[in-house]
């Protein structure tokens, strides 16, 4: 633990210097960016998806909110300091409204009415064009110098990596990890199962929703498809799944690999990129379902002899 | 009975055209270990679940304490104090022994161990009762099904129960882990803790429960003291139906 909080504190303090060193490396700066907003966002996906165990196919919808509450509220001149816990909230409260309908479903019929829930979002987005500009979205004129945004994309990761570290080890950690598990064996142990799932999707929904003001002023654009859209909703559940399902690190880890494939290969030839996700995701799926950090336990293993068994008493 | 700890009246549940519990009236006395007997199928489990709010009665009524707890949510029932353990043992699998344990101590009945520390503390109490100590950092889904009924009672003791539901804890065990589980109920009991055990090991029944109630076909036959009621014609023929069936 405290070497694991050490090692976080010096990552930190590297990657703080990274724009002071090398203030020019401005491709370099903006792929972290991306690794720290994509990391964010797949680690708040987590929390719902792999501590609680239920899997979400519609967080973009909480992306979007952000984002267009972000845009809008930027137009109409109001300062980040109001727009982005505004954003928060109202991606918030978007979970609460839609969470607590869709946890009545359990498993994969939970997952099936997120799917329903993004796509319904996204249409509300497209056609309700008085607020969200309709299909051609909203465009922002000017955005926040790079190395403010740099600095915000890490502070949201560090943020989200840090609460999903804290809850892991506490009381609530221990309620979403017994509704995986066993979510009726949760129940009569005492534990609100309705409650703890609604309460992470919230968290989760809020820090999606400063991510989407992240990208709103990033790009300076969002649009129904970008921020709304399915892809979006499959990026964030094959982020940790790549990295470790339910593990404090694996998000990031998952979020670092997908950057570089779509930055890597989406350039070299048009949706290769989706080759390669699905490549690794069948691997992973048969090979080594807890990701990345799976397999470095494995070869951790293969170094240490095996531990000593002991038979049940 | 004056002052009965836990009260079913009329309960009632209907799957479809099967009705597994019919109009069961049941009071538990404070202190008691009461067995609860019948054939397979008799609608044991189901009555179970019906109490600790697994699931809801078509028909009756619970109370608890003097308090109706009829069609509360499972988590509220436990924290309220009363606990129930699984006829299929279902343990948090990717979890440690200890850690399944802590899950009760951390959610049950009030009050509560503060922190980790203090619901690792609870826990490992509780294991140490339930002679699982020497397994606390093992996974799960290591132990035997011997350690897996031990789990069950462990976690269920780590809520604080006023009122503990076993449902068959001996099925499956040998003669030395049945010992060891009846002298582990018999010192829950001791604690003060009200027991309610559904067995179809009768010796064992009858060597610890104070009182029997029997239930066949969804309904309540007869109840009373275990040696009479073990000698009843009725509960001796639905026995041998079913042995017969078998
Ligand atoms: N969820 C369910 N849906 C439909 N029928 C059910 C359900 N649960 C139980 N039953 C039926 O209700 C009846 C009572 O079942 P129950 O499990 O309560 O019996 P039991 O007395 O615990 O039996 P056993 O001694 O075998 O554990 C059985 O006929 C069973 O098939
Ligand atoms: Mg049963």
């Amino acid at each position: 633990m405290a070497r694991n909080a050490a090692f976080a504190a010096i990552a930190i303090a590297a990657l703080i210097a990274v724009p002071f060193v090398a203030p020019h490396a401005e491709y370099a700066l903006d792929v972290l960016f991306l690794i720290f907003l994509y990391g964010a966002m797949a680690t708040a996906w987590n929390l719902v998806g792999g501590f609680a165990g239920q899997v979400s196919f519609g967080h973009a919808a909480f992306l979007g909110i952000g984002a267009y509450a972000t845009a809008i509220m930027t137009q109409n001149g109001i300062s980040l300091w109001i727009s982005v816990p505004v954003s928060a909230l109202l991606a918030g409260a978007y979970s609460l409204v839609i969470g607590i309908p869709a946890f009545r479903l359990r498993g994969p019929y939970f997952s099936i009415a997120t799917i329903g829930i993004g796509e319904a979002t996204r249409l509300i987005a497209r056609n309700w064009s008085s607020l969200t500009g309709g299909v051609s979205g909203l465009t922002l004129s000017s955005a926040p110098p790079l190395l403010l945004q740099y600095f915000a994309a890490l502070a949201l990761l560090v943020a989200a990596v840090g609460l999903a570290a804290w809850i892991r080890a506490s009381r609530f950690g221990y309620a979403l990890a017994a509704v995986r598990q066993d979510t009726d064996a949760a129940e009569t142990l005492g534990v609100a199962t309705t409650v703890a799932k609604t309460q992470a999707l919230f968290l989760s929904a809020c820090i999606l929703g400063v991510a989407g003001s992240v990208y709103a002023l990033h790009y300076l654009f969002v649009s129904p498809d970008s921020v709304f859209g399915f892809s979006t909703s499959i990026a964030l559940v094959i982020m940790p799944i790549i990295g470790g399902l339910g593990t404090v690190t694996g998000p990031l880890i998952g979020a670092v690999i997908y950057t570089f494939i779509r930055e890597q290969l989406a350039a070299t030839l048009a949706n290769v990129d989706l080759l390669a996700f699905g490549v690794l995701l069948i691997a992973i799926v048969v090979f080594e379902p807890r990701g990345i950090l799976g397999i470095a336990d494995r070869i951790r293993r293969m170094r240490k002899p095996p531990a000593v068994t002991v038979p049940d008493g | 009975m004056a002052d009965p700890i836990l009260e079913g009246r009329g309960l009632t549940k209907r799957f479809g055209g099967l009705i597994a519990v019919d109009g069961v009236d049941i009071a538990i006395e404070r202190g008691e270990i009461c067995g609860l007997i019948g054939p397979n199928g008799a609608g044991k489990s189901t009555l179970f679940r019906l109490i600790s709010g697994v699931m809801r009665p078509t028909a009756g009524t619970v109370t608890f304490n003097g308090r109706p707890i009829t069609g509360r949510s499972a988590h509220d029932i436990c924290v309220a104090g009363v606990a129930v353990t699984h006829q299929i043992v279902r343990p948090f699998r990717d979890m440690s022994v200890v850690e399944n344990v802590m899950v009760g101590a951390f959610f049950g009945h009030r009050p509560r161990p503060r922190g980790r520390g203090g619901a690792r503390a609870a826990a490992m109490e509780e294991l140490e009762v339930c002679g699982l100590a020497d397994r606390a950092e093992s996974p799960a889904r290591s132990l035997t099904l011997g350690g897996h009924k031990r789990l069950e009672i462990a976690r269920a003791l780590a809520t604080r129960p006023k009122v503990l539901l076993l449902d068959e804890v001996l099925a499956g065990l040998n003669p030395t882990e049945t010992d060891r589980t009846l002298d582990l109920v018999r010192t829950v009991r001791e604690r003060g803790t009200t027991i309610v055990m559904v067995e179809h090991n009768l010796r064992a029944v009858r060597g610890v429960c104070s009182r029997i109630v029997v239930l066949v076909e969804g309904r309540k036959i007869v109840e009373g003291d275990p040696d009479a009621v073990l000698t009843d014609e009725r509960v001796v023929s639905a026995y041998l139906g079913t042995a017969a069936h078998a």
